[in-house]
Order: C-alpha cells, then sequence, then structure tokens
C-alpha cells in the first residue's frame, strides 16, 4: 500500500478516537484526523470548536479557521468560548482534544509560544521567534479526558526542556498534575511524523509505542533530544488500510495533504 | 430609544483615545472581527493602545505592524491556517509590542468576571504552566506571582489561581445586524461578545447590515447584545473583510494572505496602507476597492442560508442614509 507520512500521521491520529467521543480539534492536519474518523470508525462522535460551534462538518473544504464559514454551514448549535471551553471542556465533559505542538518535552508538555535564545534564563524578554500561543490548547490540556498531540519528529522539537510551557502534558512526571487538581486526564498519545508515543503509565515519560512501517526505534530515538525509551510491548503501527486512503482522501477535499 | 447610528469616521473620533485598553470583537483570526474600526483608527493616529483580544486578527496584525499599539493581551497570535501573523511577529521579536499570554478560556473568564464587577476569577486552567511563571508585564519576575496569584478555595483548601478581570474602556464589536437603536443578532459562534459587551465601559457596534427592529421584535431571543449596552451603531457592510462574517461573506484567501505579506515589513505596511486604507473616504469607495467580482465571489458561500429568516427587515442603502440624519449623532 502506497501512503505519505502526512497520511499515516492523520490515520494513526484518527484511530485514537473512539465512536460517541465529544472532540475538539484545532484546524489543520488535526482537523482532518478528526472528521476522518468521523466519516470512518466514529461514526457517534461528535465535534465542537473552541468558539462553540456544534454539530457541524466541514463544507466545500477544510476551514481557513475554527470558526469560518466551512465549519459554520451546517452547524446545529451556534454558542460561545465560555460554553464550549468552559462548560463542555473545563468541566470534563470533553473527552477528546487534539493539539499541535512547536516542541515538546519527555512528560508531553507543549511549547506553541515561542523560541528564546537563552531559553534557559527564566526572565521573559522577546522572544527570538514567536509562535501562535495557546488558543484554546492550555484549556483543552487541564480539561479533556484524553489529549492527543500532532507534530513533526525532528530533534529541535523533541526537547529535554520546552522554551515555554503553553501547555501542560505531566508537569514534572508522575503524578505531578494532581498538585493543580486539573479535572482532565493528560496527554494519551503524541503522533508523530515517524511514531507513536504513549506515557509511561506511572512515571508518565513517554516511550516509544510503535513506529511507521517506514520508519524505526532508531529514527525516532535519533530525532529525539533526551534518551527515548522504548515501551516493552513496542510494535510497528499498522499502515493505512485502502478503505482509510480512500476516507482521509474524500474528507480532504482542498487537499491539505498535497500541501504538506 | 434613540437612533444611535454613527459614521465610522466620527465613532473614531468620538470614542477612541490614545493609550485606552481596547477590546475589539469577535476577536477572531478568520472570522468576525470589527477590522473597518481598526483601519479607522490607524489613519486617525491612535497609539499606544492596550489591546485586549481573544485571539489576533488582522486588525491586532495591523496595529502591530503599524505602531498603533504597544500592548496586547490575547490567547493567540496566529491567523490559523493563513499562518503566523507576521505584522505581530515583527513587533512582538523586536520588543516593540509586549504581548501577555492567556488562552482562551482565561479571557472568556476574565471578561466575565469584568461583566460582573468580579475582583477575580477562580482559574481551573493556565495554572502550573509558563503562562502562570512568566508575565510579558512583569519581565524579572519568576516565577511570577502577580499575574495569575495561587488562591486558596475557602471551602477545601485547595490551590487554585486567581485571573485578573478584564474591563475594557471601549470595546467595538463586529455583529451580522443591528437596529438603529443598538440591538444586535450576530450568526456564527459569538465567542464572548456577549460577556465583552458588559465587561467594557463603552460599546460600540460595526454592523454588516441595519434591520428593521421588528426583526429583533420576531427573534428577541437571539438578540445577546441588546441596546441598553450600546453607544453607538456603525453600518458598514463587508467590515470584517477581508475575515469573514458568517452567513454574509467568505474570507478573502487572497487578500487575507497578501495583508499578512505586506505586515511583515514596515515598507510592506506603508504601501498596505497607501493601497489599501488612504484610497477609501467612503464606503462605496471601500466596496470600489474589494471590487464586484470578489464581492460576489465571497458573496457565495455555503452560509448564506443563515440570513435568510432576517432579509425581510434589512434597510436599504437609502434608507441608511434616511435614518443617518434621524440620529442623535447627526
Amino acid at each position: 500500500m502506497e501512503f505519505t507520512r502526512q497520511e499515516m500521521m492523520a490515520i494513526a491520529t484518527g484511530r485514537e478516537i473512539r465512536d460517541g467521543d465529544l472532540c475538539i480539534f484545532g484546524v489543520g492536519l488535526s482537523m482532518l484526523a478528526g472528521y476522518f474518523a468521523l466519516a470512518y470508525h466514529a461514526p457517534n462522535a461528535k465535534a465542537m470548536t473552541e468558539g462553540g460551534v456544534y454539530g457541524s462538518s466541514p463544507v466545500g473544504g477544510l476551514p481557513w479557521g475554527i470558526e469560518d464559514n466551512r465549519i459554520s454551514a451546517n452547524a446545529t448549535c451556534f454558542s460561545g468560548a465560555l460554553d464550549a471551553l468552559g462548560f463542555l471542556v473545563a468541566s470534563g465533559k470533553c473527552d477528546l482534544g487534539i493539539i499541535g505542538a512547536a516542541q515538546i518535552d519527555k512528560y508531553g508538555n507543549v511549547n506553541t509560544t515561542g523560541f528564546w535564545d537563552k531559553p534557559e534564563d527564566p526572565f521573559f524578554c522577546a522572544p527570538r521567534t514567536r509562535l501562535n500561543g495557546s488558543g484554546g490548547a492550555n484549556d483543552i490540556a487541564c480539561g479533556v479526558k484524553r489529549v492527543v498531540v500532532m507534530l513533526a519528529h525532528e530533534k529541535k522539537r523533541f526537547a529535554e526542556k520546552v522554551d515555554y510551557l503553553t501547555t501542560p502534558g505531566y508537569l514534572e512526571g508522575g503524578n505531578a498534575r494532581e498538585k493543580y487538581h486539573f479535572i482532565g486526564g493528560g496527554p494519551v498519545s503524541v503522533i508523530t511524523t515517524l511514531g507513536i508515543l504513549r506515557p509511561d503509565p506511572v512515571t508518565k515519560e513517554l516511550m516509544i509505542d510503535s513506529y511507521y512501517p517506514f520508519s524505526s526505534i532508531e529514527e525516532m530515538k535519533t530525532n529525539t533530544a533526551w534518551d527515548l525509551k522504548v515501551s516493552p510491548r513496542v510494535s510497528v503501527t499498522p499502515e493505512p488500510t485502502a478503505e482509510e486512503l480512500d476516507v482521509l482522501h474524500a474528507v480532504d477535499v482542498t487537499n491539505v495533504l498535497k500541501r504538506k | 430609544m434613540p437612533n444611535k447610528l454613527i459614521k465610522l469616521r466620527d465613532a473614531v473620533s468620538k470614542y477612541t483615545r490614545d493609550g485606552m485598553v481596547y477590546c475589539s470583537g469577535a476577536g477572531l483570526p478568520v472570522g468576525s472581527d470589527s477590522l473597518v474600526f481598526g483601519k479607522e483608527m490607524l489613519c486617525q493616529g491612535r497609539k499606544d493602545i492596550h489591546y485586549l483580544t481573544h485571539c489576533c486578527s488582522q486588525q491586532v496584525n495591523l496595529f502591530c505592524a503599524a505602531g498603533v499599539c504597544n500592548k496586547v493581551e490575547a490567547a493567540f497570535s496566529g491567523l490559523e491556517v493563513y499562518g503566523f501573523a507576521n505584522g505581530v511577529r515583527r513587533a512582538v521579536e523586536s520588543g516593540k509590542v509586549v504581548w501577555e499570554d492567556w488562552s482562551n478560556l482565561s479571557m472568556s473568564l476574565r471578561f466575565l468576571g469584568g461583566a460582573l464587577r468580579w475582583p477575580f476569577v477562580p482559574a481551573t486552567v493556565n495554572i502550573g504552566s509558563d503562562m502562570q511563571y512568566r508575565s510579558a508585564f512583569n519581565p524579572d519576575e519568576y516565577p511570577c506571582k502577580t499575574k495569575i496569584p495561587d488562591i486558596t478555595d475557602p471551602f477545601t483548601g485547595k490551590v487554585y489561581g486567581a485571573l485578573p478581570v478584564a474591563r475594557p474602556e471601549l470595546a467595538v464589536i463586529h455583529v451580522t445586524m443591528a437596529d438603529v437603536e443598538g440591538n444586535a443578532i450576530f450568526l456564527g459562534t459569538e465567542w464572548s461578545r456577549f460577556e465583552l459587551a458588559r465587561a467594557a465601559d463603552q460599546v460600540i457596534l460595526q454592523a454588516d447590515f441595519i434591520v428593521d427592529t421588528d426583526c429583533m421584535r420576531q427573534y428577541p431571543n437571539l438578540v445577546r447584545i441588546p441596546d441598553l449596552l450600546v453607544e453607538a451603531v456603525i453600518p458598514w457592510q463587508l467590515g470584517a473583510w477581508p475575515q469573514c462574517s458568517v452567513g454574509v461573506y467568505d474570507s478573502d484567501a487572497e487578500h487575507m494572505a497578501a495583508m499578512n505579506k505586506m505586515l511583515g515589513t514596515a515598507e510592506g505596511t506603508q504601501e498596505f496602507r497607501k493601497n489599501f486604507i488612504d484610497v477609501w473616504q467612503t464606503h462605496e469607495e471601500y466596496m470600489a476597492l474589494i471590487g464586484n467580482d470578489k464581492i460576489e465571489k465571497i458573496m457565495n458561500n455555503a452560509t448564506t442560508h443563515l440570513m435568510d429568516p432576517y432579509r425581510k427587515w434589512i434597510k436599504s442603502d437609502p434608507e441608511i442614509a434616511t435614518l443617518m440624519t434621524q440620529s442623535i449623532f447627526a
């Protein structure tokens, strides 16, 4: 079966969604992965946006933004951010959130805020590179039951310590989240361009859970700045089936995958 | 109730001032925002604006690029699928704009707290992250204890965070339709326009359509901003361009990208102002700038059915011109 890295990543992410889940996605590849799941194996899952667009699916292509016309055309409810990120996410009612990352550490803490010349300096100064900030990702990571993180597997992105902790994963590991009484469960998986990481049940350190048919444990370790551990149950991620690829392409009517 | 229609130029002149705490709504990167109001603020030379918003929009991008604002508090600084906001990046990386980071829920809660005149809002988000521990407004304090201070739940003894409430001096909110008195209905998500309209000291609406008050009487439960809260109403069709207005027009992909590219440099920002802001004085000239072909293209979108229930109440341009003469601001 022929498939690209982006297709593998989108399908692997989509497989994290269970039928019946209430889900929240960002734009781009995470939304593609989400609507692929709804179209393929999770027809009873429900998608919502951070600003409170409910019951909709994209019309005329994947949305330019999470509240634009393409995602608003067939909505059953227009609500607001306090409802979506508060009453549904902060309450713990939302099952799954997919977020992107520019940088991640071994405990699944995410940076989407910026890169600094001297990240070890805790005092705030102008960043060398300004990124997008949290959006709703911090809220999603604090509130939803299961968080899925998507990012490119490159050494500079898989850092021992993130330049800025925008969105909490497991903080310092173990039960560190308990100090903050987060209602959400934290990241269950990190889907990369090379494979899938999942947290150790006790230490919460991310480990290689599976690698893609075109990748390897070695390649994943080489592209990680810390000593990446391997799960005792490590396996090869099942490659996309022809049916999965057909559905993915049908959802991707505006060719997001080709642009990557 | 009085007719509060006001000309764009007069609204900016009357209600804005240098250094004010300003907020635009809905503050979306691609959707609703009061862009045309922001362009007029630039024309009138406003500066040192302290900008509160949910997300970056092309208004925030323009303000940062052109030096209209020097402080921003927001949850998101990008333009979603249109990419990083080049004007924001240039201003923040050079230190010309100080950008304080929050999340979307914390911005919503801060507006809610501001609306209720609460002293603070308990936070179950942003705590334990660098959004709590680092502050662009207090750069030397680490870990920062003043941005989101710890607070103890008096009932359980558990420690959470305290969010400062947000009370902008002025909120300028883009709405799909308003009547002359300031009752507003918006299509699409409201984000925090409900809370924002109640948190701000003064509220101005920028409306794509002016409708008869009978429309509000037909759908009173959809009026999320009532006239009681509103100082003035600016009629300005396509006022969120090049962003979208759900039910009316799509985002203009070509102009979104071109504008963002130009705002990436000081020279490009000047060029943008010269070619896309300084060339119109009236709404007719603004529409001519966008062009009939583009208007037809962006108005032909999958959401137009959402406007169908309201069309019979839409006021025509001549009717709006007459209503303008009867306004308290005439």
